[in-house]
């Protein structure tokens, strides 16, 4: 292997010692945890800083430290846009519906779907959630297994069932404690590893501004453009920027394991500072793949060196310019993101199956036995996510990418409009969630490659299919509600006053119930008709 | 002020903040879409350089960048300050009601 490090044993000393740190953090935390409470939320004690970490580190996955330099050196600037915008996932979460739901002490976002839709609802929801976290943890996976590869210079599969197991022991032990503090600890190190060798690279390189390289590589820009003139061109056409909304903005604000995060802070004002934190730490590690993808293509056009899997550039580049325990130290940064994010995974489909389908499925079921289904589904949904990576995607941000666009066009109508609306119906919503995922999943080119939205990258990305389904999704159901609520013989399905006062309540009104609020029909046929221009828009020939 | 025309204040203030924040969360995220919409706001860039770029970029790929974190923090620094505050409104509110309550029992 060309970029293998040269000498495994430093490598391996680096692994052993993460792996030390981050399984002591786990039995440390195994002693912590004695409730429901304390295994899926933390206690619900976690502070700002180590929660913005925490968030941080959940948010920034192998996809941020490898797969998105791997798309910039495909797509250039135009990817560094697509990425900029998943800063504000966390920031509209805890706006939109976090503090609401932390106020009602949700362990997950189906929690409240359970209590506001009720169980068919939570049910429909809590499927395609799992779904998701699968898909998102089978990239982490990918990610983990090349990380591996390149570590010890062993086959993908070997390395991608080493550090499978080895990730999944931790996180079980731990519980949501062990995750969040593990988290912070793992932000601090991806952003060592990705911020501090980068500036070694980019001296060399001849930046003078190597001493912070996520902004200042400016004087690199002339050198860059003689040797890739098109590195700044925005490619598209603007459909493909406002493409990013619905699938990639409105997705991401439905990841469970994102409000998770902000579900453990040991208070809805806490959650908002932890937002701030949030901000800043993702921003430096953000910048720092900007760099890294630029320093990739600068790489490639100016020693003409060839980068096989182009999801190793930031592993090759510190493999190339900087001692051997350098570039260790950068692959335990890239574990570090792995982990961290697969915690988060994992952790959500423990909440979602041990809390949310067997409250449905078995509600009488002993507090003990049901957290032990939850580690159970926790362990299930790890090794579901190693044995899918055994062959990957050629990308491994696309599986990630991807799901973002079918949770946009399932679940985040139902939460949101849920939070937001008391007219918003369950039956309705699980119509409109049920259609919108399968037809999402029909016009991708992943299924069936006769019937596809768009093409290339846009499509297998779920950019153009997020674009019909999800304002599809958003309008359905809408119009379901005002209709299903109006008819007699679906009166069951039409929300309560129980479930009405609950909107009330998460917005802080306490028991002080005002049917009035949240209970407009204009403006929610507003955005119908602004929801029915999007989605023509979409069906509109792709260039 | 009845203590009703005080719940209306704070229920349109609740969807005024939610709004204005959303708007402003987005704009710092999407603002690349600016240049895509008014090109004429890009920096001219070609093999020779960059045309009046910013820290020796073009303006485009420089702005969005720090929009996304430093205008995005920014914007989440004032959104926690003015939320924070509205809870504060919100939780007055719950306690006076509470109290009158208890004082017409009484």
């Amino acid at each position: 292997m060309k970029y293998a490090l040269d000498n495994v044993w430093i490598g391996l000393g680096m692994v052993v010692i993460l792996f030390a740190c981050f399984y002591y953090v786990g039995w440390w935390a195994s002693r912590k945890t004695t409730s429901e409470e304390d295994f899926y939320a933390a206690g619900f004690s976690i502070g700002p800083v180590t929660n913005g970490l925490g968030m941080a580190a959940t948010w920034a996955s192998l996809a941020t430290f490898m797969g998105v330099i791997a798309l910039i050196q495909k797509l250039q600037v135009p990817f560094v846009y697509l990425w900029i915008q998943w800063s504000i996932s966390i920031p509209l979460l805890t706006l939109l519906y976090g503090t609401s739901l932390r106020r009602m002490k949700a362990f997950t976002p189906a929690s409240f779907i359970k209590a506001r839709y009720g169980n068919g609802a939570a049910i429909c929801i809590v499927v395609w959630m799992c779904l998701v976290m699968v898909m998102y943890a089978l990239g982490q996976m990918i990610g983990l297994g090349q990380a591996f590869e390149l570590l010890f210079g062993v086959p993908y599969n070997t390395a991608l069932i080493v550090a499978g197991l080895a990730t999944v022991g931790f996180i079980t032990m731990g519980g949501m404690y062990g995750a969040s503090y593990n988290a912070a600890f793992q932000m601090v190190v991806m952003t060592l590893a990705m911020v501090a060798p980068m500036g070694a690279i980019m001296k060399q390189m001849g930046a003078s501004g190597w001493w912070f390289p996520p902004l200042l590589y400016g004087d690199m820009v002339p050198n860059m453009l003689a040797a890739i003139p098109t590195f700044f061109d925005m490619k598209y056409d603007f459909r493909w920027y406002f493409a990013l909304i619905p699938a990639f903005t409105l997705g991401p604000v439905a990841l469970p394991h994102l409000a998770m995060r902000v579900f453990t802070s040991s208070s809805v004002k806490s959650a908002r500072w932890a937002v701030v934190w949030f901000v800043l730490f993702l921003g430096l590690l953000f910048c720092g793949t900007y760099v890294a993808g630029f320093a990739g293509n600068y790489f490639r056009a100016t020693t003409g060196n060839i980068i096989e899997k182009a999801d190793q550039t930031i592993l090759v580049l510190n493999v190339f310019y900087n001692p051997t325990i350098v570039a260790a130290f950068v692959m335990g940064g890239a574990l570090a993101a792995g982990l961290s994010t697969i915690s988060g995974n994992l952790m959500a489909i423990a909440g979602l199956v041990g809390n949310d389908l067997l409250g449905i499925m078995a509600p009488n079921m002993d507090r003990k036995k049901k957290m032990r289904w939850g580690y159970m589904a926790l362990g299930l949904g790890g090794v579901a996510a190693i044995l899918l990576a055994f062959k990957p995607p050629a990308f491994l941000v696309t599986s990630i990418l991807w799901a973002f666009g079918l949770l946009a066009s399932t679940a985040s109508p139902g939460i949101l409009l849920g939070v937001w609306w008391k007219e918003a119906n369950k039956l309705a919503l699980i119509v409109s969630s049920t259609i919108c995922g399968i037809v999402y999943i029909i016009i991708s080119p992943h299924v069936l490659k006769t019937i596809v939205i768009g093409k290339g990258l846009p499509a297998a990305l779920g950019m153009s299919g997020g674009m019909v389904t999800v304002p599809l999704s958003f309008g359905l159901f809408i119009l379901l509600s005002m209709l299903f609520n109006r008819m007699d013989a679906l009166k069951a399905y039409a929300p309560t006053l129980a479930d009405k006062q609950i909107i009330d309540r998460i917005h802080g009104w306490g028991e002080e119930y005002e049917e009035s609020r949240y209970q407009s029909t204009l403006w929610p046929l507003v955005a119908v008709a602004f929801c029915a221009a999007i989605l023509i828009w979409g069906l509109q020939p792709w260039s | 002020m009845s203590e009703n025309n005080t719940k209306e204040k704070l229920y349109k203030k609740e969807i005024r903040i939610t709004v204005i924040f959303t708007l402003l969360l987005l704009m710092m995220a999407h603002c690349a879409s600016l240049f895509v919409l008014f090109p004429g706001l890009q920096s001219p860039v070609s093999a020779a350089g960059v045309v009046g770029g910013f820290m020796g970029f073009p303006i485009q790929y420089i702005v969005p960048i720090l929009f996304g974190w430093f205008g995005l923090a920014a914007v989440c620094y004032v959104m926690a300050v003015v939320c924070n505050k509205f809870d504060d409104e919100m939780e007055q509110l719950a306690t006076d009601t509470k109290s009158r309550r208890q004082r017409e029992t009484a």
